[in-house]
């Protein structure tokens, strides 16, 4: 049985446990149980994919449903709560979104200013840590790509 | 996919940023975790190996000796897919801001680098 009937990951996502198949939750409960003995980052790394691997290939989920299932969200983010709750991981700011989003959706930072209306010098000077954009700035720019920005509650680390 | 030739990749993350090329603080968690989308999905999954990798080279840029420390990723895929797996590595050069990307696809060590034209 699940210790809490929701688990509510960094990003304020809420899972529902108590609706669980009785493999998923047992794998939920699993991990937990590890993240709380073992708060290592490379250890729980290289335990809850193993794990996870042996419920994903019983199942015999294609690729894109593993990870859209409530096991992998939560043994991710167990994995993040314990990098961050031991400084091997940093938590992610819009900067960080940003890049990832400039490095996984266009080619160069120069095609996201042309996209977006941002200056590339301006652009260097955020993701330097120099300067900010205002709020409307980049909620304009984001909006200009099909993007924008969403408040969630503050991290709960752990 | 049985009767395809499968290859053994494992590659290197360091698990801070270059110090010469960025800061050398730790990565964003959504770093790694947009990492381990990507293998799941493009790779159908990966195995960590246990512990922590801790390296010890010479920079070329800077000739000084770096020791950093990473987490090393192990996959099996077909042979006609190491390509995928190079430009992957290559991005995330870019992303987890690395100079290079230790890569040893069967036992045999290669290098990858950023894209040479293109992302900064």
């Amino acid at each position: 049985m699940a210790k809490s009937k929701t688990y509510t990951d960094l990003d304020g996502r809420v899972f529902g446990l108590a609706t669980l198949a009785p493999d998923e939750a047992a794998l939920v409960e699993k991990l937990q149980k590890y993240a709380k003995e073992h708060p290592d980052w490379f250890e729980y790394g290289n335990y809850w994919i193993a794990e996870f691997a042996k419920f994903r290939d019983k199942r015999g989920l294609t690729r894109r449903e593993t990870i859209q299932t409530t096991a992998y969200r939560i043994g991710q983010d167990l994995e993040s709560r314990i990098g961050l709750a031991t400084g091997m991981v940093r938590q992610s700011d819009y900067r960080d979104e940003l890049e990832l989003l400039i490095g996984t959706k266009f080619d160069t930072r120069r095609e996201f200013c042309e996209a977006t209306g941002l200056s590339e010098d301006m652009l260097s000077h955020v993701l330097a840590k120099r300067k900010h954009l205002a709020i409307d700035t980049l909620a304009d720019a984001l909006a200009r790509i099909g993007y924008t920005i969403r408040i969630a509650p503050l991290p709960d680390v752990r | 996919m049985a009767d395809e030739p499968m290859a053994e990749c494992s590659f290197l993350i360091p698990v801070s940023r270059d110090a010469e090329l960025s800061d050398g603080q730790p990565h964003a968690r959504r770093l790694w975790e947009w990492l381990h989308i990507e293998l799941e999905t493009r790779f159908g999954g990966w195995t960590l190996a246990p512990g922590v990798f801790t390296a010890a080279y010479i920079d070329p840029d800077t000739k000084a000796t770096v020791r950093d420390k990473s987490r090393r990723y192990t996959i099996a895929i077909p042979e006609n897919e190491i390509e995928d797996v190079r430009r992957l590595l290559s991005g995330v050069c870019v992303l987890f801001q690395q100079k290079c990307i230790y890569l040893s696809v069967a036992g045999r060590v290669e290098f990858i680098e950023a894209p040479k034209r293109g992302k900064k």
